[in-house]
């Protein structure tokens, strides 16, 4: 039988778990709702899904805590996506740093979070990272630079900060999930979608010179990320994880 | 050249001038009337020794006989008179009914006047002196040569003067300094005073005055953030209450079959969402980012910013380079410049960004566009929170009237000027300016 993906809603609202139940369901997913930490425990327990949305605001354990406790335990690589309603950088920030995969903010489109649903799958399930940052230890060191993964930007080695557009972050964390590794442009494309997916129209080869900029790589003698000729880019350096700066 | 005496400005030039003047003032008073005193007192001891002395020495004289006078004369002078075996020089006949006659005079004519009838004479010279004429018993003259002269000053006493004097200025120096002091340290913190960030206490130590108007002050500051608090609290707390609701009319509504009712339930709903989000963050942005500084290479963040917009297909552009690391909060320079932007893209439909540092250091990063512009009587107005220009389109776009004034107060809060301007051949420029 062909698997059909299971998400478990979390969510103190009746209606609206229950319409995005409902929703995800019309469009072929399986799904469970549950109202708070409790319950979702309790149904965990028993049964393995495929991914987790869970609101932020909850009375109770909230998002943040539940996030922080499931990667604390056996579910650290189940996905999970946030809802939050506050539109806030620093929630985005502290709900990335708990370990969520992606973040949508309410109020939502239904179709927008089955896109984003849709994403996570693929992105986790066609190359899984091999670093799995944590909220202490959400720094990527390589060569002369450092991402920091929350607030998704690049510091170089005084600690000036190099802003980074979305598409060029995602990019970035592509090659430094997967270092030393030969990336094809389907793969890339395909990993590199996220909220955007469907306005994203730059190729990827673009991309990859505008990274190479930014990181200041020749992109004759590229240091970084260096293109395998007929197959894709591979990012070069040894990518390490280390804490966060005080 | 202006002779007029003038109030000065300052409470503290007035303060010393006051306490000066008062000082002085009581110090010449004092001064005046010790000297009176003084006079008056060594005038009577002198008029008392004078009469029992001029009678003593004539005595003397007249008893001598005539050719031992001379060797006696040295033994009678005395500093202010002495007496001579002669007529004396000739001046101007005195009488004691004069108004100006010397007191000298009737001393002497109580002490011998009765036994020797004399004359007066006024003699004028350099020093001014007058004699006195008269017969000793054996028929020779005799002449009383006086000098009145009071006892010269000390010649400490101007030093000793001039010692209070500096004393004084001291003295009204360093009340008026601690008078002014609080008074300086209290427009200090008022001029700094920014409910937003960490409210800036005043000592409330100090002199009973001082320390109540810190504390007065102090309770004031806390006042004012609390009123601020309250009020964002009251707009996160409507905004959050609202999400649910919306969220869920969202999620009913994508339930709906599609026609034109859907269509515009959709509309609406997105107009309250984005009125939501936008009351959220001018809440946020008057109360202050609690975001930290950090050192910014501009040129890349404005980059992203444009790469942001370009890959979302929207014809934003960058031109100029400031190979500038500023000190910066991010979250809140990049709100700025994308309600910036974003007001252009919706009324122009493009966006340019210029970027340039200026000979002082400072950056100016410009928005500009070309779209209808803002009449100049609206420029001010239209940073205020919910005003709408007249006549525009901003309704029917579902604008808030909270984007400028959300850019205005985060571009004072990281210390920089946000001006808008209309640019020649039409069009809108908003000039963020960034200190170095």
């Amino acid at each position: 039988m062909e698997h059909v993906d299971h998400i478990l809603i979390v969510d103190d609202d009746r209606e609206i778990r229950e319409l995005v139940g409902n929703y995800l369901k019309k469009n072929g997913l399986r799904t469970t709702v549950v109202a708070d930490g409790r319950q979702m425990r309790t149904f965990l327990e028993s049964t393995p899904v495929d991914l987790i949305v869970m609101d932020i605001m909850m009375p109770g354990d909230d998002g943040l805590m539940l996030c922080r406790e499931l990667r604390a335990g056996k579910h650290k690589t189940t996905p999970i996506l946030m809802l939050t309603a506050r539109n806030d950088e620093t929630d985005r920030i502290i709900g990335l740093e708990m370990g969520a995969d992606d973040y949508l903010v309410k109020p939502f489109a239904a179709r927008e979070l089955l896109a984003r649903i849709n994403a996570v799958l693929r992105r986790t399930r066609m190359l899984p990272p091999n670093l799995v940052v944590t909220e202490t230890s959400r720094m990527l060191a390589f060569g002369r630079w450092k991402l920091d993964t929350s607030a998704r930007h690049l510091l170089d080695g005084d600690g000036t900060m190099v802003a980074l557009s979305g598409a060029e972050y995602r990019l970035l964390r592509v090659f430094l999930d997967h270092p030393q590794r030969v990336l094809n442009r389907d793969q890339l494309l395909n990993l590199t979608q996220g909220r955007d997916a469907d306005l994203f129209d730059r190729s990827v080869d673009l991309l990859v010179s505008r990274l190479r900029q930014r990181l200041l790589d020749d992109a004759r003698e590229p240091a970084y990320i260096k293109t395998v000729r007929s197959e894709g880019y591979v990012f070069s350096l040894p990518v390490e994880i280390v804490g966060a700066p005080a | 050249m202006n002779l007029s005496l003038r109030w000065p400005r300052t409470l503290a030039s007035r303060l010393s001038l006051i306490f000066l003047i008062g000082l002085i003032l009581a110090q010449a008073l004092s001064f005046g009337a010790q000297y009176y005193e003084r006079y008056e007192s060594a005038k009577n001891t002198m008029l008392g020794n004078l009469e029992t002395d001029v009678s003593t020495s004539i005595a003397i004289l007249d008893r001598l006989p005539a050719n031992e006078r001379p060797n006696w004369l040295q033994q009678l002078q005395r500093k202010n008179y002495g007496y001579l075996l002669n007529e004396g020089e000739k001046g101007t006949p005195m009488d004691m009914e004069m108004p100006d006659a010397p007191i000298a005079m009737a001393s002497i004519v109580d002490a011998v006047g009765k036994q020797y009838p004399m004359t007066f004479t006024d003699i004028p010279g350099p020093r001014k002196h007058f004699q006195a004429h008269l017969k000793l018993s054996d028929g020779n003259p005799l002449t009383i040569d006086v000098r009145p002269a009071m006892v010269p000053l000390s010649p400490w006493l101007p030093i000793v003067l001039i010692g209070q004097l500096a004393l004084m200025l001291a003295c009204s120096w360093l009340a008026v300094r601690i008078a002014i002091r609080p008074l300086t340290r209290l427009a200090e913190a008022v001029d700094t005073l920014d409910p937003n960030t960490h409210p800036v206490l005043l000592d409330e130590e100090g002199p009973t005055e001082v320390a109540h108007a810190a504390k007065a002050f102090n309770a004031m500051q806390a006042r004012i953030a609390a009123y601020l608090k309250e009020r964002m609290q009251l707009l996160a707390a409507i905004s959050h209450d609202l999400q649910t609701p919306i969220t869920r009319m969202k999620l009913r509504a994508e339930f709906m079959d599609d026609c034109v009712e859907k269509e515009k339930l959709w509309n609406d709903l997105g107009e309250m969402e984005h009125l939501v989000r936008e009351g959220v963050a001018y809440a946020r942005s008057v109360h202050g980012a609690t975001e930290e500084s950090r050192r910014t290479d501009l040129d890349s963040f404005l980059d992203s910013l444009v790469f942001d917009y370009q890959d979302v297909g929207k014809d934003v552009q960058l031109s100029g380079k400031s190979l500038t690391v500023i000190d910066t909060r991010p979250h809140a320079l990049r709100r700025v410049l994308v309600n910036l932007t974003d007001n252009a893209v919706k009324f122009a439909g493009a966006a340019e960004l210029l970027v340039e540092k200026k000979a002082d250091g400072s950056v100016s990063v410009k928005v500009m566009d070309r779209g209808p512009g803002i009449a100049e009587a609206e420029l001010a107005q239209v940073m205020e929170p919910f005003y709408r220009v007249e006549n525009s389109r901003n309704r029917s776009t579902g604008g808030t009237g909270l984007g400028l004034a959300i850019a205005q107060q985060l571009a004072l809060a990281i210390g920089g000027t946000l001006t808008l301007s209309n640019r020649e051949g039409g069009g809108l420029c908003a000039e963020l300016k960034l200190k170095p």
